[in-house]
Formats: C-alpha cells, structure tokens, sequence
C-alpha cells in the first residue's frame, strides 16, 4: 500500500492505539503499537477497530450521558449522520448512520464524556517514539516495542522506518503479524525484529478463507522463508483456538507437523478464544457474527497446550 | 492480549473456604503447631478494653500530686508494672502483656480522659470492641472524676483560639470539622521507634547504673549547679527497676506454673521461660530467645507508659536481633524453624494489642490500624547492604503468617541484592499488601539535608505509616494533624466562605469569589492565601499542644533508651538542645490529586478552552452537578494528573512547591514543621463532610489518598503513575516527606516468572526516580465487590489501606469503595 506523507514528507501511520505497560507481548514491561487496517477479516476479531484503513468514529453507548444534559455532536454534525435515538429507554441517545458519516471527527471534539471518539491516528514515526520514549525508565526491565495490528505489512514502510529507528537507539523490537503480505515487505520489516510473533490459524486453505477470508497459502510460504532468511530470530507462533473452526487435536496436529520445518521456533501458544471485543462492535455500529459462540474452557485450552507440548518435543522441536 | 482471571495466594485461600485461620504453608502448621494454635485464637473475639492500666495509672496520679511530672510517671509506671495481672497463656514462648492474654486494648486518660465518659459506651454499641458494663462503671467512677479538667486535652483546647479550635472541631472538641482534623492527644507523641539494641546490650541494670552514677555525681557546689537533673535521674532508675521487677513477676509465675505441669514439654518450656526473665531485660540478653522477650518486655513497657502514634514501631528487626541469631546458629543452638517459632511468637503478641483511638472522629482511623512498624533491608551506617539472613527469614514469616501483624516494610536501595528483591516482590505477589517499599535513595538525602549525619541517616528506620526516624538522633514531635486541601480550594472559589454543620461561614480569608478572577493564576494565588490560613492555624495548634505536652507528659522509660535525653538529662516530652528536633512530616496535607486534577480541569474548561464560564461551574458545584452531567463529564474529561500528562504534572509541581514554600512561613516555639502525605483514612472522612470539587468528584465521596492520584484516574499503567508522581515533587525545599503511594494492580500482571521478574522492574524504576514509597493492592476488583456483599466469606481478606493493611470486612462501605475504585492497572 502507497504510505501516506504528512506535509514535511515524513512517513506516516495510522495507529488505534500505543497500549502501555503490556506484560505479555515480549520480553519485560513493553508498549504496543497497534496499525490499522487488516486484510483479513477473522470472525473471531476480538479488535474489529484494527480492521479498516482508516480512522473511523467509534460510540460506546455507555459511556454518552444522553442527550438530555448534552446533545452537541448533534449540533455539530454536518453531515447529519448523528441522530436522536429512538428512546428505549428513559434518557434518550444518539444513533450514527454510518453511510451518512464521513468521519469527520468533530462529534469528538465536543463529546464530553468521551462517549465518541475516533479510531484511528496519523503519526509520524517521531510521534510514536515522543510517546514511547515517554517512560523511557521502563527500559531497564528489558522492555521495549511491539508492532501489532491490524496487520502491520499493510503499512509496512512506515513500519520498516518505525523499528529501524528502534533499533538505532537501542529500543528492543517485536512484531506480531499474521504474515499475509508480500514477502518483499515482511523480510524488510524482519531484518528490524529482534522477535517475530506468527499467528497460524490453521492448515486448511479452504477452511483458512471461509473463517479469515483468506486463504493460507501465502502465510504458510512467508514463515518459511523467515526460517531461512533470518534462522537467528525466534519465532513465537501462536495459534487462537476457535470452537467449530480449529479446537480439535487434530488441527493442531496439523499445524505442528508444518512447524517442524521452522528451525527458529521458539515457541508455540495456543489461545483461547474469548468474546471481549463483542462490546467495539457494537460501537464501531457492526454486528459481531459469533454471538452466539461459547468461549472454551480455560482447562481445555490448557491441556491442549500441555499436549502440543508433548508433541513438539516427541518431535524435537522445542 | 486478554488472559483469564488469575487469583492470588490470598484469594486462592479465601476461595478454597478456609475457616480457621492458620499458617499459610503446609511446612508452617506442620512445623510450626504452636505458632499455629496461637495464631487461630486471635481473631476469635473482638478486642477487649482492659481497664487495669487506667486503674493503676490513676490511682497513684492521686498520690503523686506534689512531684514533678516526670517522677510522677515513673511511680505511675511503677505502681503499673508492680500490680497489673501477670499471665501466661497456653502455649506461649514469649510472655507479657499490657492487659489480658487475649486481644485487648488499653486506656490512657491522662490525654483524653473526658471522651471516656461517653466514648467506651459508643464503641461498645459499635461492636468493634468489647468492655464490660461493670468496667465502664469503674471508669466513670474512680477514673473520669480525677482526670476531669486535668488532661492534656483540656489544656490544649484552653490554649487555642476560638477561630482555631473552630476550624478543628466544630462543635466537637472530641471529633472533627472536616476542613482541618487534629490527632491531638488521641496520643502521646508522634510515632516513634526507639533503641532496643540498647536494651539488648546494656540491660535496664546497665541503663540504671549510668543514672545512678550521673546522680552521684551531681553536686550543688559545683561550677554548673545540676540539680534541676534529679527528678529526671531518679524517675530513669525507678522505671529500670520497675521493668527488672515485671519481669521477676513472670519468672516466678513461670516457676509455679512449671511447678504444677504435668506435661513434660511444657514444663520444660516454663521452666526456660522462668529462666529467661530472671535475666532479661535487667542484663544484656545472651541469646536468640533472650532477645526478643528482651524487646517484648520493652514494647510492653513503651506501650503502658503512653500511646504513639499507631503504636511503637520494632525499628530495623533485622540489625539489632542479627548478632543475637548469628551466634545462636554459629554455635548450632538454634535453626531456622524455631527462630522463625520464636519471631512468631513475637508477632502474636504485637497482634493481640490493639490500639483505642480516643476519638469521635469516624471513619478517620479504620480497621483497627496499627503499625508497628518492622523493618528490614537497606544499608548499614557505613553504607553497605545490609542485608542478612535474618532478613529473609523475616519475609519467609510474613509469607505464612495469616496475621496483619507485623506491619512489615522493605527499605529498598540501589544496591538491593537481587535474590532478595525477588523474595521481596514473591512477597507482594500474595496480595496482602505486605511489604510496604521505602526508598534510601529518597530518604537518605532528605535527612542529611535536614541536618543528620550521613551514618545517622543511613540508619533511619520506618516508623508507622510512611514516616521514618533515627532512634538516637531524632526527638518527640507531638502529634500533628490534618488539612483538607480541596476544603481551601473550595474557600478560594467563594471569598472564604465554607458550609460547616450546615451554616454557611467566613471559615476562611476573604479572597474575592471566582467569578470575578480573570486569570487562572488569579485563582491559584486565592487558593494560596487559604492554604496559608489553614497552615497558620496548623502552627496555632502545634504551638499550643507543644506547650501542653512539655507540661502534662512524661515518659522517663523511652527518655532512658534516647541518647539525647541520657546526655541532657531531659524527659523526651521536654524541648531538647542535641537532637534533631526538625519533624520528618507533620503537617499532613489530603487531598493533594483531588485539588490538583481540580485545578487542571478549571484551567483546561474554563480558562484555555473556555467552554464553561466560572458563574456556570459554581452553580453546578452548589448543586452537586445535578443537571450538569455535560459539565461534569468535561471536568472529569480534562488533563489528569498520574497519567504522565504534562498539563496536568507541571500543575501538580506547582501546588507542591507553593505548598511547601508556604510552610516554611511558619515556626512553632520548636521549630519548623514540614509536609506529608499520609491520610491513613482521613481522606475518607474529610471526603464525607465536602461539598463536589470541580475534578467532577461529587459531594460526599473520598478525596485522593497521599500523593496518588484520584481514585480511578490514573489509567496509563503503573509507570506513568511513577512518572508522574516524581514529575509532582517540586524539589522547592528539603521539606517535603512521607509521599504515600498506592498502586493497585491486577494479579495477571504480576503471574508466573515473568510478572515477578516485571513485578521486580517496577520497584527498581521507583528506586532509580527517587520517590519516597510504595505499596501495592494485588487484588481482584470483583473479589472485593463479593467481598463487600458476602463478608462472612472473607474474614481473611487483608488489602493495603493507606500505609498499613487491614482486614477488608472491617472498613466501612464508604472505605471499601473507596479501594475497590482505585484504579487496577490490568493488561488489554
């Protein structure tokens, strides 16, 4: 994708969010740069604010005090996409029409109570770093940065400028990506990855497109090469375990077989899936299509990790 | 990523449905069944008040009137020791009490005995504490008469200005306004960790014969004629006698215990505890165990001469009993499990007194606190680690002793060793709010700017909540009290005027109404000249409880151990030359967050953006935002301080340096008097009796705590807090102590090795920025709302207050919640 430039010509990248103090993406206490924008269109989406380009209006209903006190996105939407909602309940609200929004953003200006805001920001890589470097004391826990999305290879120029920057000042770098982008862009992004995180969803291309959209091909072929172009930098794969698309052993088996073949794994986690980013949905004025989904058990998940376990050393991966 | 809900050790506990309360460890109640049984008494009943130090205090205060006042606290003390019961109980190693075996609390009505007349009824219809109705007859009759228009408290009152009791009391002088709020004699003096290594070494036959020679020396005819040093001398020698007879009293009663056992073990024990009392705490102990009933003996004795502050603090555990335990080992007459037996031991009997706030205040000091303050780690007076195996056998304890008691705190420097920060932080993970962190990198420098040698400051230890000390060195402070920031905010907005007990008043200084300031900095110097208003009648009041304290207190036992009282010959309540007599933090300010998020928000709403109008805030603050929810939204929406904000930060560096400059106006006829941020539970209480603050914080609810910031507000995660709360400090002058910090995190974020290995990088990063202290709620927010509807449940639930840990079931709704909306840093 051709990256934006901001007016000096700088590189810019649109981010959802810089999460702090993250202790489970990496090494030590880190920060999370999430991109938007994603290729893929996974069921499960537990980030469906990560999905499109662009920065889009978000409303969360809980938190609007109603129109009563407040009101002033209406006043101030000129597109008059902000309407009165129907009053189901005692204080009446708003409702967004989304094809009338042009995510112009002046509704979060005004918004008070934060009830709208919007997802989605263009920075520089400076910008990023200004943020970052914000709590540069944390560095000493051996922490640093962890590029996530959305998937990070649609904005991958800006994420190449991101973690070489990184690296020049000693800010240690991951990466998380589901790997379904041009491996031109991905092995530049690599050389800057002191650690990959991969997710692989599961072996079945038709399977893989029918939850995700995609097809598999291409994230399989990337995490190959990874193995052979960078042996030296370990490679976490994880894998969301989905009731009814990949829960059972024998998609896992699946997988481990294929990961024999990637001599820099260092490790791999399975994830339950769970059903927190329902509420975004709805703000974001989606609907979440696996309502009706039961999470699974903590206690299956991890058993099912022991025994991926088991089998990866049976096969003297790990 | 999102992880499933992780439980604590505690919680795993309290889940599992643990009825009696035990040792935490399998190894614990198989090793250590004493301990064990001890510690499932304590909690069985609520305390009860014994009245027998009352009685015999009392009693030979009618004898003693012709005296000076330091002779006639020791023949007080005296008439006590001689008479009070003496009991061994079932079980116990370590022997002596300040009242019953079981948990009691005592009574002092020197200070304030007129709330006995109808405070013991109030407390016993509260149920928090038991007394007999036959006892509180005792009371009122041969107790309250005498001390009626005698107390310390009564003097004080008489010396303060109307306007200044006012703004303390109201119409209480035994409560609390709410705008300023005074612990004047609810004790003595200020909290206090005196020299027991002196005890140790010397012996009160040691102490004794020094007095002794001091007053054989005195001579009238000399070039200094030192006979006013007499009095002083004498009441030293008959309190070193009186302790030495006490404990005579248990080595007898030990004997005829032995005498009638029929267990061989135990009577084996007695006859080794019969042993060990005949020689401390008269000589200087030879072992382990002689030690610590050594020190007990001496707490005992601290604790019947006068209340400090949240009781009297162990010091630094680990140094002064070190020697005794190294030797024990060395020459293989004791291991690891009977000296933790015998610590334990120790701290069942801290736990079994419970200190009696003489105050009609609520909700000021909850859940029993106490703290008696116990201390391990740091650096040794020539600057080393001081680090020792006794250290980790302390935290070893706390791990698995069920008990708030100790009140255990970790000084922390850059020279920590690593194997012990990481069973120091083990420790926190178990998510009862022990250890509270203090930071020699902070406190070290603070005292030498104050004047202490680099030594003497390397040996401070915490004393209470977030206050330190160095026995020897520092003298007594009386206690102070304090002052609703927010309250003078609020003053600042309306020319002065406060609505206390439901009348509307010139409580403060006439500084024009808001509406009509301009600017912001117009608002600022508004809120200053209230402040200073409130800081004068602070210094009024430290004056007056100065006077009082060097008239109507003594405390010739805890003068015997103070180097200065030794070398001037002075009681400690009485105005010393050779110590360090500048506080460190008395002028405790709440409510900090709550006025600087203020602050930020009428700067950012009102004056930058200007999307309110002042008349418009007002009107919405007299009316508790009702209808002005928009409003209300927009202020709670506005730069907050603890999230590494600079709008908001560099305001709070602001109000500190201005807070700190204005209390160096003051003096009182002692000295200076300096700054902290300690509430305990007074931001509870004074948050009671406020009106809404323009932070968006409705009328009623709590102020911040310490130095944090605003229940809630701070959510960027636990290193901008840090950052934050060092951006705050003004550095303006060397006045500034006790920054009371508390973070609340989630249990995931501190699981497995890589949460403790995290959990580890947190503390160095609060050594390396330098802020003061540190504590930690490892809790399950929703474990805490279960908490509060199923407390039957949760007996054993501890989480950290402010500076101590208490049970969670024993704080009142309002305190409850007030934890439960502190933010909980949780990963996304």
């Amino acid at each position: 994708m051709a990256s934006s430039k901001d007016i000096s010509n700088q590189t810019l990248g649109c981010i959802f969010n810089i999460q702090k103090f993250s202790v489970h993406d990496g090494p030590g206490i880190r920060d999370v740069v999430f991109m938007k924008g994603c290729p893929l269109r996974c069921k499960w989406c537990s980030n469906p604010e990560s999905q499109n380009k662009l920065p889009e209006i978000g409303y969360n209903h809980n938190k609007c005090i109603g129109i009563d006190e407040c009101g002033y996105c209406l006043e101030v939407c000129s597109t008059k996409a902000i309407k009165t909602s129907t009053p189901d309940t005692s204080t009446p609200s708003i409702v967004i029409n989304r094809d009338l929004c042009d995510n112009c953003g002046k509704c979060v200006m005004v918004c008070p109570a934060k009830a709208v805001t919007i997802f989605g920001e263009m920075m520089s890589v400076e910008d990023v770093l200004r943020v970052v470097q914000e709590e540069n004391v944390s560095w000493r826990s051996s922490g640093g940065i962890t590029v996530s999305g959305g998937e990070l290879l649609l904005q991958s120029e800006f994420v190449h400028e991101l973690l070489k920057e990184c690296k020049k000042r000693g800010i240690d770098t991951a990466i998380e990506t589901s790997g379904y982008g041009c491996w031109n862009d991905l092995e530049k992004i690599c050389r800057y990855s002191n650690l990959i995180f991969y997710d692989i969803k599961c072996m079945d291309p038709d399977k893989h497109k029918k939850y995700t959209g995609v097809r598999n091909e291409l994230i399989l072929d990337n995490l190959e090469k990874i193995a052979a172009h960078f042996p030296q930098t370990p490679v976490i794969v994880r894998t969301p375990i989905i009731p009814e698309f990949n829960n059972s052993l024998e998609d896992i088996k699946a997988i481990i077989e294929f990961l024999t073949k990637i001599q820099n794994l260092k490790d791999y986690e399975l994830l339950g899936y769970h059903a927190f980013g329902e509420p975004k949905y709805r703000q974001l004025g989606r609907k979440y299509q696996l309502e009706q989904l039961t999470p699974p058990k903590k206690e299956y998940i991890s058993e099912l990790n022991q025994k991926a376990r088991a089998l990866l050393k049976e096969k003297g991966i790990l | 990523m999102e992880v499933a809900r992780i439980l604590t050790p505690q919680e795993e506990r309290i889940i599992k449905g643990q009825e009696r309360e035990e040792l935490t460890t399998e190894e614990g109640r198989k090793k250590r069944e004493r301990v064990n049984k001890l510690v499932s008494k304590v909690r069985v009943t609520p305390p009860r008040v014994d009245i027998q130090r009352a009685l015999l205090f009392t009693e030979s205060f009618k004898e003693t009137e012709n005296l000076p006042m330091v002779l006639r606290w020791a023949k007080a003390m005296e008439n006590v020791l001689n008479n009070i019961k003496v009991a061994i109980g079932e079980d116990e190693l370590i022997v002596g009490n300040c009242g019953r075996v079981e948990r009691h609390c005592i009574l002092y009505p020197e200070l304030r005995g007129a709330w006995l007349e109808h405070g013991l009824e109030d407390i016993k219809e509260k149920g928090a504490y038991l007394v007999a109705d036959e006892d509180i007859k005792t009371v009122k009759e041969k107790i309250v008469p005498y001390w009626k228009g005698k107390t310390a408290h009564e003097m004080y009152i008489a010396l303060l200005p109307e306007a200044t009791r006012y703004a303390i009391y109201g119409s209480d002088n035994y409560g609390a306004s709410g705008v300023m709020q005074d612990n004047a004699n609810i004790n003595a003096t200020l909290n206090w960790a005196p020299d027991y290594k002196k005890v140790l070494e010397k012996g009160f036959l040691g102490i004794k014969k020094e007095a002794e020679e001091r007053l054989n020396s005195i001579d009238v005819a000399a070039p200094e004629n030192n006979y006013d040093k007499i009095p002083f001398l004498k009441a030293v020698i008959i309190v070193c006698d009186a302790m030495i007879a006490y404990a005579k009293r248990y080595a007898k009663l030990a004997k005829e215990l032995a005498a009638k056992e029929t267990n061989e073990n135990r009577k084996k024990e007695l006859e080794k505890i019969a042993e060990v009392c005949e020689w401390v705490p008269a000589n200087p102990a030879r072992n382990f165990h002689e030690a610590i009933q050594s020190q007990w003996f001496t707490q005992v004795g601290f604790r019947l001469e006068q209340p400090t502050t949240g009781v009297i603090s162990q010091g630094r555990i680990d140094q002064y009993f070190y020697p005794f335990y190294k030797k024990d080992v060395d020459e293989g007459n004791l291991d690891e499990d009977s000296a933790l037996e015998l610590l334990e031991c120790l701290w069942v009997k801290l736990a079994n007194f419970v200190p009696l706030n003489a105050t009609n205040a609520k909700s000021f000091w909850e859940g029993y606190a106490h703290f008696e303050h116990t201390m391990v780690g740091g650096q040794t007076r020539d600057g080393r680690d001081a680090t020792n195996e006794l250290s980790y056998l302390i935290i070893k304890s706390k791990k698995e002793f069920p008990l708030n008691y100790p009140d255990l705190s970790v000084r922390i420097h850059s020279k920590t060793p690593e194997p012990f920060l990481r069973e120091v932080c083990d420790l926190i993970r178990e998510g009862t709010g022990f250890p509270k962190l203090f930071n020699d990198e902070e406190i070290i420098p603070h005292l030498i700017n104050n004047g202490a040698s680099i030594e003497d400051a390397r040996d401070y230890t915490g004393a209470a909540c977030t206050e330190i000390r160095m026995p020897n060195v520092d003298t007594y402070m009386v206690v102070g009290g304090n002052i609703n920031l927010p309250a003078a905010l609020e003053m600042a907005m309306n020319d002065g005027m406060f609505t206390l007990e439901g009348k509307r008043q010139q409580l403060g200084v006439p500084t024009g109404t808001a509406e009509k300031f301009t600017t912001y900095e117009e608002l600022v110097d508004a809120f200053r000249l209230q402040v200073e208003h409130f800081m004068k009648h602070f210094f009024i009041r430290q004056s007056a409880l100065e006077i009082t304290n060097s008239k109507r207190l003594a405390a010739p036992l805890m003068s015997s151990v103070h180097d200065v009282c030794m070398r001037e010959l002075k009681d400690i309540h009485q105005p010393l030359k050779t110590g360090i007599s500048k506080d460190t933090g008395n002028i405790n300010l709440n409510g900090f967050g709550t006025v600087v998020e203020s602050l930020a928000a009428i700067k950012k709403v009102v004056y930058d953006e200007k999307r309110v109008t002042m008349s418009e805030l007002m009107e919405a603050l007299k009316n508790n935002f009702e209808g002005k929810e928009a409003l209300r939204q927009m202020l709670l929406n506005a730069p907050k301080y603890g999230n590494n904000d600079p709008y908001a930060d560099e305001i709070a560096r602001e109000i500190d340096a201005m807070l700190l400059e204005t209390a160096t106006k003051f003096k009182t006829p002692n000295g200076p008097q300096h700054i902290k941020f300690v509430p305990v539970t007074s931001h509870v209480g004074m948050g009671a009796k406020l009106g809404a603050t323009p932070n968006g914080r409705k009328a009623g609810e709590p102020l911040s705590e310490g130095i944090s910031p605003s229940q809630g507000a701070d959510t960027k995660g636990p290193l901008a807090t840090l950052i934050s709360i060092d951006n705050a400090k003004s550095r303006k002058y060397a006045n500034s102590f006790a920054r009371l910090l508390n973070i609340k995190l989630s249990p995931q974020v501190v699981a497995e090795e890589k949460g403790l290995q995290d959990l580890m990088s947190l503390v160095r990063t609060f050594c390396d920025l330098k802020l003061w202290h540190l504590q930690f709620n490892i809790v399950n927010s929703d474990i805490l709302r279960d908490a509060q509807k199923n407390p039957e449940k949760y007996r054993n639930l501890l989480v950290r207050v402010a500076g101590y840990s208490a049970y969670f079931v024993d704080l009142s709704p309002q305190l409850q919640n007030e934890i439960i909306n502190r933010t909980e840093h949780k990963l996304i």
